[in-house]
């Protein structure tokens, strides 16, 4: 069992297809033809080193490593989150690692143990791609949610004082801000629950039923891994604006100015 | 009740005002009088903590404005910006939430209409959204919450430039009359004619 290795050289072939889309652009003179090569490239030498990686990973299949791996994935992701919010990471990263690591390893640790009942929770076999999927997803909804709440603070900040001076509290006077955010950032994820399996087949399930596991075991682990998602954006969307207030905001409840990475915004 | 010593603010690389001393007795009200970009505004942000001034000192009723003291000096005082700043909510809601959550009981409806009549607004202003308002509902709307609120300090940034001449007399009157310690900015005479007012003339 298992899928079909790939010849190189029929992987090549999909560039085939690049070669209309880079015509077309340049001749619309969409400018992007650069991003594009880049983005692919990129794409291919990031996901090649992956592989040569999860393969000494899973061989070795020490817990540290693993562990160690799922703290680095982490913190690649708190810089690239910071850096698509426009946010300092001298400011904000540690407060951003913990609210990515707390509901990160409470659920995937649950996964492990209570969904999948397996012996080694650290096995890097679960352990690395599920946390992949989970960080990968949690990266855009925490970009959203964080986004949203400081650039929407930063553009109604008299709104927000005026509020703190009427409550004289800063949790409710952040309330509106706060809400709106979080829903922006888990909306996609909703809408595309309501849709999956209607339009889309998710990622992991095509992967799990060309490396030959049963359609019916490909669909369970593909519920308990969208509840998971779901589950951990929530909660680390939450706990990033929560975890947040105390560097981006002074003694005093007020915005500090010098939070964003480029002031022009 | 308000104290300024020798205060110097920047913002950014710009002074807005050098070594002010200003003190604010207790019932007391002070008009500052003086063209626009002279810190007026900034004089209230000071005393709310939106701003940290440069050097100098502030006192707040006894307390020094720093972040320990400051919600118990947040707590003493109602703002009116100029803008009237509220979220764009339905009035009503608004009120409940501010009341509720500053006193912990139900908005009491007979105080609410008492205010609004007096402030001459009909009481369907409560079901529109603060966006809707024209200029001079906002400003009395803002004034409603400070009459609800009932704070012993009031910080007052051009209160009754959008209302009638009437209504500009009847607020200042009303505003002047009452035990509140007032710092106002505003342009209008309405407010300097009164001769409780202690006028502070910036230049």
């Amino acid at each position: 069992m298992g899928a079909h290795d790939l010849s190189i050289f029929s992987l090549a072939s999909l560039l085939i297809f690049l070669v209309p889309i880079l015509y077309i652009s340049r001749y619309l003179k969409l400018g992007i033809n650069r991003t594009i090569l880049v983005g692919m490239a990129r794409m291919c030498l990031q996901l090649s080193f992956v592989g040569l990686y999860l393969e000494f990973l899973f061989k070795f299949d020490s817990p540290w490593l693993n562990g160690a791996y799922l703290l680095l994935m982490i913190s690649i992701a708190c810089h690239s989150i910071l850096k698509s919010s426009n946010l300092k990471v001298r400011i904000f990263f540690k407060p951003l690692f913990f609210s990515l690591l707390i509901p990160f390893s409470v659920i995937l640790l649950f996964f492990n143990a209570v969904v999948v009942h397996i012996d080694n929770l650290f096995e890097a076999k679960y352990l690395v791609p599920i946390g992949g999927m989970l960080l990968g997803n949690c990266l855009r909804s925490i970009i959203i949610g964080l986004t949203n709440f400081y650039s929407g603070l930063k553009k109604n900040e008299r709104e927000y004082l005026y509020s703190l001076a009427l409550f004289n509290n800063q949790t409710q006077a952040l309330k509106p801000w706060f809400k709106e955010s979080l829903t922006a950032a888990i909306n996609p994820t909703l809408a595309s629950m309501a849709t999956i399996g209607l339009v889309s087949l998710p990622g992991m399930m095509t992967g799990q039923i060309l490396g030959g596991s049963i359609p019916l075991v490909a669909i369970k682990y593909q519920i308990a891994i969208m509840g998971c998602i779901f589950y951990t954006e929530y909660f680390s969307v939450i706990l990033s604006i929560l975890f947040s207030l105390k560097t981006g905001f002074n003694a005093f409840d007020v915005l500090k100015p010098d939070i964003f990475q480029n002031t022009q915004n | 009740m308000i104290l300024f010593e020798s205060v110097s603010h920047d913002i950014g690389s710009t002074r807005i005002f050098s070594d002010l001393t200003l003190c604010v007795n207790k019932n007391e009200k002070v008009l500052i009088l003086g063209k626009s970009g002279l810190g007026k505004t900034s004089l209230f942000r000071l005393i709310l903590g939106f701003e940290q001034p440069k050097s100098g000192q502030i006192r707040v009723n006894g307390l020094q404005l720093n972040q320990i003291h400051i919600h118990q000096i947040r707590r003493q005082i109602f703002y009116l910006s100029q803008d009237i700043d509220l979220k764009n909510d339905i009035i009503l809601r608004l009120l409940t939430e501010v009341w509720e959550f500053n006193f912990s009981q139900p908005l009491p409806r007979e105080m609410v209409d008492k205010q609004l009549n007096f402030l001459e607004l009909s009481p369907a202003i409560l079901q529109k959204r603060t966006k809707d308002l024209s200029g001079g509902e906002r400003q009395r709307t803002g004034l409603l919450i400070g009459f609800l609120l009932d704070r012993p300090i009031w910080l007052l940034d051009e209160p009754t430039s959008a209302l009638d001449d009437t209504m500009k007399k009847k607020i200042a009157d009303h505003i002047l009359s009452s035990d509140k310690t007032c710092i106002i900015i505003s342009h209008d005479r309405r407010w300097q004619d009164n001769p409780t007012v202690r006028i502070e003339r910036w230049s």
